[in-house]
């Protein structure tokens, strides 16, 4: 009886220091085991305001530019706006320098970065990322109809890249692993497609996928195979704690894949040719 | 006489807990003794003296070893760095990362980076600046330094110059002082920062003579009269040699940022590009220094897809090798050409990684083989 209340005592400090290590492993997390304590104010402000602030620098086509009327238009900003419409508010597109982007989000003057921006595992401290939606890394590209199929057909083929690119890169590295192909450097990428489909003289070649995507947007009869030799996912950045307005993004960003919607969106800004030659 | 067997299986116990506990301590004593053996044991080899082969010897690259914390990797660094035929190799040296507090320094990190660069054959030219937290005011950037602190500072330049005395014979002072950011946002001023050259050149110079003491690095840019970000770099020139520069700098370090203009499109004050450095040298000769040689210690070209400033990746290749036989062919003036910028540790996800040679992993980028082809005579 006597010691009754030390066991008390200790019980309480037991509980206590359960609750406070779950806190400390569970209060930054996106799904909160104690959702009464949290509370994500950008996703508050967006609903208060109605208005959800996307920064973007508006000079990379075809994912952000300006319009003949100085707007800002482009795959991202169409993407933006058909997210904040699954919210039922309206996206506001704030120009901001590409290098100033996490600043401004830091800042608090911006909800949200969607810029064809990467993702990037330093910044993971600040921000929350979702999970992405298109892919700009290196591809291999073939005409339409070409029996090469995948990396390893490549053997004894000819192949052309961009000189001193990313696609050049990888090239000359996949030459010192032993892939036996014949590498062609061109000076552009406008060389190297007329090169694959004019000329015949290539019969695939490395490229980017957005100079990829822009080319089938304009009718060039280009495949793209195999899984991407170089990964460069475009990802939306929130702050740290807006775990709210991230769930909200990846719920709508699932329902416009979804809906077909998305594929749209790449129809709109990259051409038909993208879809129907399976590139994703 | 069970007592007594009781007592000697006690003694037993005792001893046998005595043995454990000094085993135990012995053990823990030798573990010790090998952990703190291995902390000061050289855990990368310098590697036998290197020299580097080369057409051209003006052929240099900025490194960007400052926060790269293994030191097997500012070897492989600085082994590339030979490999691609570049004896020059600009590297910062943070004030503020070595002098911790007043008169207590850790030379750790500079050690290595001097070391590994001088068994490689390559001429280090050492860039200093960032201010410590305590030589400047709170709340402000590691950029700020008052002239009150110039002292600080020039003592500073001249520990680093007896400490690397014959393995470092260039530094340079501050960078790029005519911009704001370079100062912590405070105006740049070409009188101060010739103050900054007044304090700290004698100082170098009274404990290591020989050592070449670079100045300038100014950031070439169109900045109008007035502007609150920074100073146009002909106008801050000539400004420092007004305020009495040329007794206090060895060699113009110069910043030569092609943009997207190819190497040989003309100077103009209008325009940046690389022959800009040629307005600089004039400013240099009408000011009777025509005697003092200059070093290109930051440009180059850089061919980020998005970048306005970028060039295709085949342009900048054809553009730093053309670059590159200017310096040596046309420039008497001119003792290096070092590029922006060999390596990042990390990627920086911005336009920044297409100014280097090799990525973050060490992979060499086209670049990288191009200019390796050129200095050993195989160009294109």
């Amino acid at each position: 009886m006597r010691y009754r209340w030390r066991w008390m005592a200790a019980g309480a400090a037991l509980v206590a220091s359960i609750a406070g290590i779950a806190w400390l492993l569970f209060a930054d997390q996106s799904v909160s085991l104690l959702p009464f304590l949290r509370r994500d104010a950008t996703w508050q402000a967006v609903q208060q305001r109605g208005v959800w602030r996307v920064g973007l620098d508006p000079s990379f086509p075809p994912f952000e530019l300006l319009d003949a009327t100085g707007a800002a238009v482009g795959y991202d900003v169409a993407l933006a706006q058909a997210l904040a419409e699954t919210w039922g508010v309206h996206a506001e597109i704030v120009a901001v320098g590409f290098d100033s982007l996490p600043d401004t989000l830091k800042a608090g003057r911006i909800d949200s970065i969607m810029s064809a921006y990467p993702y990037d595992e330093r910044l993971t401290q600040d921000f929350l990322f979702s999970t992405p939606y298109f892919d700009a890394g290196l591809r291999i590209a073939v005409p339409v109809g070409s029996t090469i199929r995948t990396l390893s057909d490549l053997t004894g083929q000819r192949v052309g890249v961009e000189w001193g690119s990313v696609g050049d890169m990888v090239g000359r590295r996949l030459q010192r692993e032993g892939v036996e192909m014949n590498v062609s450097p061109f000076e552009t990428p406008d060389e190297l497609i007329a090169a694959l489909l004019e000329d015949r003289s290539l019969d695939a070649i490395f490229i980017d996928n957005v100079s990829l995507r822009q080319a089938q947007a304009v009718g060039q009869p280009l495949a793209a195979i195999d899984a991407p030799l170089e990964s460069i996912p475009y990802v939306i950045v929130m702050p740290r704690r807006a775990t709210e307005l991230r769930n909200q993004v990846e719920t709508s960003l699932q329902l416009l894949r979804a809906r077909g919607d998305l594929a749209n969106l790449e129809n709109r800004w990259f051409g038909h040719q993208a879809n129907k030659e399976g590139a994703p | 006489m069970r007592r007594r067997r009781y007592d000697a299986g006690v003694n037993m116990l005792r001893d046998r807990r005595r043995l454990s506990l000094l085993l135990l301590v012995g053990l823990l004593l030798a573990l010790t003794g090998i952990w703190v053996w291995r902390l000061y044991l050289p855990k990368v080899v310098l590697g036998p003296q290197q020299t580097v082969q080369t057409i051209n010897p003006k052929v240099g690259i900025h490194t960007r070893l400052t926060d790269e914390v293994e030191e097997w990797k500012i070897k492989r660094t600085l082994e590339m760095v030979r490999e691609m035929g570049a004896p020059w190799s600009v590297e910062y040296f943070p004030w503020a990362y070595i002098e911790e507090a007043p008169g207590r320094y850790n030379w750790v990190h500079a050690d290595q980076v001097v070391a590994h660069a001088n068994r490689q054959g390559v001429t280090l030219i050492a860039r200093l600046g960032f201010v410590p937290a305590w030589a400047r005011p709170k709340d402000t950037t590691p950029l700020y330094l008052d002239e009150a602190r110039f002292a600080d500072f020039g003592r500073f330049a001249a520990k680093f110059a007896e400490r690397y005395r014959g393995k470092v014979s260039y530094v340079i002072l501050w960078n790029e002082p005519n911009l704001a950011l370079e100062w912590g946002y405070a105006a740049p001023d070409a009188a101060k920062y010739t103050a900054l050259l007044r304090a700290a050149y004698p100082l170098i110079k009274a404990v290591a003579p020989e050592v070449h003491v670079l100045a300038g690095a100014l950031a070439p840019t169109l900045a109008p009269p007035g502007s609150e970000f920074g100073v146009n770099d002909l106008v801050f020139l000539q400004a420092m040699y007004d305020a009495g520069a040329a007794a206090y700098f060895d060699i113009l370090a110069i910043h030569a940022y092609g943009w997207h203009f190819e190497p040989d499109s003309p100077p103009d004050p209008e325009v940046v590009n690389f022959r800009r450095s040629e307005l600089l040298r004039d400013i240099m000769v009408k000011n009777g220094d025509a005697a003092t040689p200059a070093i290109i210690t930051e440009g180059g070209w850089n061919d980020h897809p998005r970048w306005t400033r970028a060039v295709r990746p085949a342009q900048r290749i054809v553009y730093t090798l053309r670059a590159y036989d200017i310096a040596l062919q046309e420039w008497p003036w001119l003792d290096a050409l070092c590029l922006w910028v060999f390596r990042f540790p990390w990627d920086q996800n911005s336009y920044q990684d297409y100014f280097t040679f090799v990525r973050t992993d060490f992979e060499p980028k086209p670049i990288y083989t191009e200019v390796q082809r050129y200095t050993h005579e195989l160009a294109r």
